[in-house]
């Protein structure tokens, strides 16, 4: 008896851990798809659904706010950051696994810790050196600071993944007559596939989520990153639509909440790194 | 002869090197070189670049940017607003070390009995923690809405009275700390898990065998095994709470009345809205002393942990 109410207890919380994990987002959901005066009308928000208003407020949204096209922006800069972040650094830590020579430590603790640096303290010197090279309100403009700010990132995942080959495989590799680089392009990479994956992943979360260094650099429109146009949509100093910034919302979380299914292994793996040994 | 000890990667890892040792240098800066290039240019320099616009009276027009020395400084310890964001971001980082990681490790302990259905509400919990914060802070906005929202109105049925989340300073700072502890315990959790479900099962099996009660084993044994990770999530947690912005941005841009402004948001407010660059970058300074001395500390702690090359 004591044990099957421990059971059903222990259901319940199960059930509402995950109703306060989901609770916020399902909540923004349904805003999303009332008209502007059922929000304030009706309390709490039915469940019944007029397809025709969430038709009109996405089309809002995506259409005429743009939002899809901020989205295919910040895919874009995503993209193309995490890559170019993923060749510089993976050599790197490749180097740190592996190398012995002066300064070792001081170069990976410095850049380790540059994953702890306040974005703040450097946003205004970045936007101020982006514009002297004329850069300001351009894709190059953004992808530079943040190639940037996924090195610490990979480099941190990679060590521990690169960590993981046995060194046999790198002597083996040169006995066959290979140099450093090529055993690494060629012998290394395909065994470290996995942490590309999540260096990459967690790289790309931060470059996605990035605000600060965006809001500096951009000031057009039709350059706006998914958490710029999020913030114009949403902002704080003036009335808002509230079914519009739900639907602004839901748009911002469906590429993440997707993203997530395919790659949840993946960023347990990535958060865990360092922590788990 | 090679012992098996001496195979393992981790005691060999580097040594195979030794056969043509001068070529590591050489091969060190093949590459390393773009790496440590690129943080130089988009990282170091910019910091350095701060530091000198920290001394200066940097601002929009065209005569700033005198040399002021330590003027900035002074400036910053005797103006109120500083130590008011000082504060709120002490209570920040208080919270994300004392809430969340108390909160995180339970749901660890609690999801590692293994109930049916758990894979769900593991994927679940990661999901918050994706979340672009600004929309983070639109979400509660909407949740905790006075007039409205969903939360008010539950409580209102509860028969209690409505609570101001956002609009009084009493609540402003409690209601960002909710927000922070929804999207950021899964982080915790999600470090003490992992590490949980890699202890050996046949430790905590052999206390229970010798009479340890659930309690005793809980204190002397799994809570002494999981305390790295533990810490480890709670340093971490600690550094991203006091750098806290964009939740700030989306949820209360600071207010009401300066209650919810970070060392962060200050930063950022006197160098975006009121374009004292010099000012600004006072301020991020001092944060980034305080990260200096905190990330040294990280470091030294993973290290002496064992995750060598970290």
């Amino acid at each position: 008896m004591r044990y099957i109410a421990g059971r059903v207890l222990a259901y319940v919380t199960l059930f509402l851990i995950a109703v306060v994990a989901l609770a916020p987002i399902a909540y923004l959901l349904v805003l999303s798809t009332k008209k502007r005066i059922e929000i304030v009308a009706q309390v709490p928000p039915t469940l019944n659904i007029d397809w025709d208003q969430v038709a009109k407020n996405y089309r809002e949204v995506i259409d005429t706010q743009g939002m899809l096209d901020f989205v295919g922006n910040s895919i874009i800069v995503v993209g193309i950051a995490t890559i170019i972040g993923l060749i510089v650094g993976t050599p790197s830590a490749y180097a740190f696994s592996r190398l012995r020579f002066r300064g070792r430590e001081t170069w990976s603790s410095t850049i380790l810790s540059f994953r702890f640096m306040p974005a703040v303290a450097v946003a205004i010197p970045i936007f101020l050196m982006i514009r002297a090279v004329n850069l300001q309100d351009s894709f190059p403009g953004l992808i530079l600071p943040y190639v940037a700010f996924t090195l610490p990132l990979v480099v941190w995942i990679m060590i521990g993944f690169f960590d993981e080959v046995p060194i046999e495989i790198d002597d083996a590799a040169r006995v066959d007559g290979c140099g450093r680089v090529q055993t690494l392009v060629w012998v290394l990479l395909p065994l470290v596939r996995s942490g590309l994956v999540v260096s990459a992943i967690f790289g790309a979360i931060f470059v996605w989520n990035e605000f600060l260094v965006a809001l500096f650099v951009i000031n057009s429109r039709s350059m706006n990153t998914i958490t710029l146009g999020a913030a114009t949509l949403v902002s704080a100093d003036r009335p808002i639509d509230w079914n519009i910034a739900a639907a602004v919302g839901i748009v911002t979380i469906i590429p993440i909440f997707i993203f997530s299914l395919f790659v949840q292994r993946y960023i347990v793996r990535g958060i865990t790194a360092g922590a788990v040994k | 002869m090679t012992t098996e000890q001496d195979r393992s990667p981790v005691t060999r890892r580097g040594s195979g090197s030794s056969r043509r040792p001068s070529h590591d240098r050489r091969d060190a800066l093949i590459l390393l070189g773009p790496c440590i290039l690129y943080l130089v240019a988009f990282s170091i320099f910019p910091l350095l670049y701060s530091l000198r616009n920290s001394f200066t009276d940097l601002g929009i027009s065209k005569d700033s940017g005198k040399w002021v020395g330590l003027d900035n400084y002074v400036a910053i310890f005797n103006d109120p607003f500083f130590w008011n964001a000082a504060g709120n971001t002490a209570v920040m980082v208080g919270a994300a070390v004392v809430v969340q990681v108390v909160l995180g490790t339970a749901l660890a302990l609690f999801m590692n009995q293994k109930l049916r259905g758990s894979w769900f509400v593991r994927g679940a919990l990661i999901l918050p923690m994706l979340l672009t914060p600004i929309v983070v802070g639109v979400m509660w906005r909407a949740m905790l809405n006075p007039d409205w929202g969903i939360v008010n109105w539950i409580i209102k049925q509860l028969g209690m009275p409505p609570i101001n989340w956002l609009g009084s300073t009493e609540w402003s700072m409690r209601t960002l700390v909710i927000a922070d502890t929804w999207q950021w315990t899964p982080f915790v959790f999600l470090i003490v898990y992992a590490r949980l479900q890699g202890l050996p099962g046949h430790v905590l099996e052999a206390a229970q065998v010798d009479g340890a009660g659930r309690w005793a084993t809980f204190r002397n044994i799994t809570l002494p095994l999981l305390a790295p990770a533990i810490a480890f999530a709670a340093i971490f947690r600690a550094i991203d709470a006091f750098r806290s912005f964009d939740l700030v941005f989306g949820l209360t841009y600071g207010g009401p009345a300066r209650s919810t402004t970070t060392l962060s948001f200050l930063t950022y407010q006197s160098g975006f809205q009121f374009q004292q660059y010099g000012y600004s970058a006072a301020i991020a300074y001092v944060m980034v002393v305080i990260l200096i001395v905190a990330s040294t500390v990280t470091l030294r702690f993973v290290r002496t942990r064992g995750v060598e090359g970290v």
